[in-house]
């Protein structure tokens, strides 16, 4: 059996796409390695690989650069087939404020070339700087900047999937209004790599703020700062990030922070700072926090604050996403804390338990477990208790999902947990976009009983 | 005309929704025979009357269970003969379905019936200092509902982006009568965004009966700017340079010189001078400060690409009148010849100028009238031609000229439909942008929604044995 994967891929694209043996161990994080890591440099050698895999039953698992493989769980496969020689841009019109470029473009090497025209493509994922375009659409992940401008959703404007079967569809296009034919792009945004490969993605730019200011409000705990963070959200200010923090990073002391990210012409940017800090006055800032209690990095160094919190998930064996209406902060906030006494290590921060972000405009909290029991009964305390946290989040109208976390959580806990009615029309789109099952099993997993 | 209902089917449907909100007289189903893109018509066999999301699913499930198709239908002020039913079909008009039920001032969201009238909600949402940012021209008319199944823009799209964007949620009746509720709650799972895939579906999959929407702060201060071009290219020009600017305007809107005499000749006279080639709108929005910073910036950019002159709102009625060009174009129109055929292409921003001249030359060589109405910020062209449906060989170059504007814009990288949807109107034009494989896998999509196809057929797709 070993090799032959291999073998036939030989006849089905040129030699250069097979990476070397010695280079797919890391290509699977803990599934195991693929007997083959493929990358084409064309759609139309995508479109044969995976019509091959189709043919001979090989599982495969679509990758850009090997980025943000780990989440959603393990999963065996036989095929990685990776983007990674698929790159480079293919159109960039600056006064269109519209760009396409290949799936497999590393987001660092676009962002330079918006930079250089004056222009950002703001999203700003969890480890965004090492991964690619399309497996950043794939996933549809977002960050703190989706308070401003929204997550990948509201950016693409077109992209072109080839199906688990090898068909190559283009939906959409480089223009900013389009609504001929059903929406497929929007579907395939975010589609955890269960329809499809993504080679090519059009998505819309924004110029560049004139001026950029982060505020970072700090308070003993996180619940300090909530006033005050629900207020800017639903304040008109136009504030691009509103994050928050527990403990807040780089500090020497633990104490949580409210770090609100000001982007726009300087006139605005003043008139929002002067305004938070207003209502921080009012609410939040008492005396007793002192003058520490709050922070400004302006230009490069705002950028450079916002950079490191694309880290914040980096390393924790688990990291758990709950979402339920922003007005419910606090009930999130408190079931987070309830995790602390569970068995297992968390970071030494001192803080009530494990670090927690927030979204806080739209109502999404993270927490991140640094250390988790080896397993046995402690690990079995884990398992119940975040299908109780599930349950309860679901029962108020949320939802929880784990982006990492190790096989067994993974596999009992469930990365999203069961679907709804929704299943059917899920599974449905599946077996039309994948009719032979070649791409991983393991995503949105149908109802369970 | 089709066949009116099997009377068991009519008494089904009696007693779903009750005998009087069942439309079977002919007289009274003329009304219902075409949207307002009157080119097309067809009578449907019924008209139900739905109150409750329950009575629609029921009404759903009737037709489902006796193979009769079915149309939904919100106010009617489609501009592509999406709400028409065909093949013998039963409108579900969702005129009484307009109640706001949920209004979320701390989630800066809504819940709405599907009926209720897009500039409805804005006005509901006011009093907390929030409002629904898509404005399609037909706001005060058209319904949440008709907006989410034809995926609907506006003026201000160009930074507050479309329909689909506001949309969070779906509680949805299937063809055959389930109700489904897609994301919702503020959900923000990742998974399939099937709340993506039903916006913009032009009621192919069903009727989506609640309909979740974001609402954002009302913008504390506005700046409008009306420009005043020579040449049209010339207002091409400063549209490009604004954005080159780094600006980032609400609105950028452009009438060129038929729709300025239309207007200025009708009753809606905006004061704009007839003698101009193009007359363009430039809106700013958001923190009070600032405002007036950009609409200086925007206005020199206007004055370097040639504007003769620059008018500014000071007050809101100033503003309301520079606006009042644009948004009574179509209305004024009307006076120019009995027919009006509404186009709605979208090319790339940079390519409007050349695209602009084409179409000017394709109208010329069809001996027809154009009048053209464009969000100039998103590329989004309105080029309308002005006919008389009763002279056919007019009509027939005016399909001709149609195709052709089409087609070009298609060549310069845009697309057949912006905002207004394919309907019956354009689906013959769909092999322009689509591929037969694609447009298998639209037909295999809808068919995962609406396997028996009775879900609003002969729409958006072509018949797969139909010719490009």
């Amino acid at each position: 059996m070993s090799g032959s994967i291999r073998a036939a891929l030989a006849d089905t694209v040129p030699s250069e796409a097979l990476l070397p043996e010695s280079e797919v161990g890391g290509w699977n994080p803990g599934g195991g390695p693929p007997e083959v890591v493929v990358a084409p440099s064309s759609e139309e050698e995508v479109s044969l690989v995976l019509a091959r895999a189709g043919q001979e039953g090989w599982r495969v698992l679509p990758a850009g650069m090997g980025r943000w493989l780990k989440g959603g769980g393990a999963l065996k496969v036989d095929l990685v087939l990776s983007t990674v020689r698929l790159r480079g841009m293919q159109e960039y019109e600056p006064a269109d404020l519209t760009f396409t470029a290949f799936g497999g473009t590393p987001l660092r090497e676009l962002q330079a070339a918006f930079l250089a025209k004056g222009q950002w493509l703001p999203l700003d994922p969890p480890g965004g700087r090492g991964g690619s375009l399309g497996a950043l659409v794939a996933l549809g992940l977002a960050g703190p900047l989706r308070q401003g401008f929204g997550t990948p959703r509201d950016h693409v404007l077109g992209l072109t999937l080839v199906t688990g079967d090898g068909r190559i569809l283009r939906w959409g296009g480089r223009v900013v209004k389009n609504v001929a034919g059903f929406d497929l792009t929007r579907l395939s945004v975010g589609n955890w790599r269960s329809l499809g490969i993504i080679t090519s993605v059009s998505a819309r730019l924004f110029p560049m703020p004139a001026e950029e200011v982060t505020l970072v409000l700090a308070a003993p705990a996180a619940e300090d700062l909530l006033a005050t963070a629900r207020a800017v959200a639903l304040s008109p200010l136009p504030v691009s990030a509103i994050e928050l923090l527990d403990p807040l990073p780089g500090e020497d002391e633990a104490r949580a922070g409210l770090a609100l990210r000001l982007l726009g012409s300087r006139a605005q940017v003043e008139e929002m700072e002067t305004r938070i800090r207003g209502e921080w006055g009012r609410v939040g800032g008492s005396p007793t926090l002192g003058a520490s209690a709050i922070r400004r990095f302006s230009g490069a160094e705002s950028r450079e604050f916002q950079q490191g919190l694309e880290d914040w998930e980096e390393d924790a064996a688990l990291v758990l996403r709950m979402s339920l209406l922003p007005s419910r902060l606090e009930t999130l906030l408190r079931e987070a804390r309830q995790l602390a006494s569970l068995p297992g290590g968390f970071p030494p921060s001192g803080r009530p338990g494990p670090p927690l972000a927030a979204h806080v405009g739209a109502g999404v909290l993270r927490v991140a477990i640094g250390g988790l029991p080896e397993g046995g009964k402690p690990l079995d305390e884990w398992v119940r208790a975040l299908q109780g946290l599930r349950e309860r989040v679901l029962r108020n109208g949320g939802s929880l999902t784990l982006s990492v976390g190790p096989e067994k959580i993974m596999r009992e806990v469930g990365a999203w947990g069961a679907m709804g009615a929704e299943g059917k029309i899920v599974e449905g789109l599946r077996r039309q976009f994948d009719p032979k099952g070649t791409l991983p099993p393991g995503r949105f997993a149908p109802r369970v009983p | 005309m089709p066949d009116s209902l099997p009377s068991q089917v009519l008494s089904e449907l009696c007693s779903a929704v009750g005998p009087e909100w069942i439309i079977t007289d002919r007289d009274r189903l003329l009304v219902y025979e075409a949207d307002a893109q009157t080119a097309h018509r067809s009578r449907p066999r019924a008209v139900v009357l739905p109150r409750t999301t329950e009575e629609a699913a029921s009404v759903f499930g009737i037709l489902h269970r006796n193979g009769i198709p079915v149309v939904p239908r919100g106010a009617g002020t489609g501009l592509s003969g999406g709400a028409l039913a065909l093949r013998g079909g039963v409108v579900v008009g969702t005129s009484r379905m307009n109640r706001i039920l949920e209004l979320d001032p701390e989630n800066r969201r809504a819940l709405l019936q599907c009926g209720v009238v897009n500039s409805h909600l804005s006005a509901a949402a006011a009093p907390f200092g929030l409002y629904y940012p898509p404005d399609p021209s037909s706001q005060t008319a058209c319904t949440i509902g008709g907006n989410v199944a034809e995926n609907s823009g506006g003026p201000h799209c160009l930074k507050y982006g479309v329909t689909t964007r506001y949309i969070t949620g779906l509680r949805v009746v299937l063809p055959d009568g389930d109700l489904l509720w897609l994301g919702g709650q503020g959900k923000d799972s990742p998974a399939l965004d099937l709340v993506g895939l039903f916006v913009g579906s032009e009621g192919c999959f069903g009727l989506a009966a609640e309909v979740e929407v974001a609402l954002l702060p009302l913008p504390e201060g506005t700046r409008t700017l009306l420009a005043i071009f020579e040449r049209l290219e010339d207002a091409g020009r400063a549209v490009t340079d604004i954005i080159s600017a780094g600006l980032l305007p609400a609105a950028l809107e452009i009438v060129d010189r038929n729709t300025i005499r239309a207007v200025e000749a009708s009753i809606f006279a905006a004061g704009y001078p007839t003698d101009a080639e193009a007359a363009l709108v430039v809106e700013f929005d958001g923190l009070e400060r600032g405002l007036d910073e950009e609409a200086e910036r925007a206005g020199e950019c206007c004055a370097a690409a040639g504007a003769r002159e620059v008018r500014r709102a000071r007050t809101s009625e100033e503003r309301v009148a520079l606006w009042k060009g644009r948004k009574k174009a179509f209305g004024a129109m009307g006076r120019l010849a009995p027919d009006l055929l509404v186009q709605d292409a979208t090319v790339p921003r940079t390519r409007l100028p050349e695209v602009l001249a084409r179409i000017s030359e394709i109208a010329g060589r069809h001996r027809l009238q154009v009048a053209n109405v464009f969000h100039a910020g998103d590329g989004n062209l309105h080029p309308n031609i002005v006919f008389d449906r009763r002279d056919p060989e007019e009509t027939r170059r005016v399909e001709e000229a149609s195709k052709e504007i089409m087609m070009t814009c298609v060549e310069a990288g845009g697309t057949i439909t912006g905002e207004h949807g394919v309907g019956c109107d354009k689906r013959k034009y769909m092999p322009l942008v689509f591929s037969a494989v694609e447009l298998e896998a639209l037909r295999e999509v809808k068919a995962v929604f609406d396997p028996q196809g009775l879900c609003n057929p002969g729409k958006v797709l072509p018949d797969p044995e139909e010719a490009p």
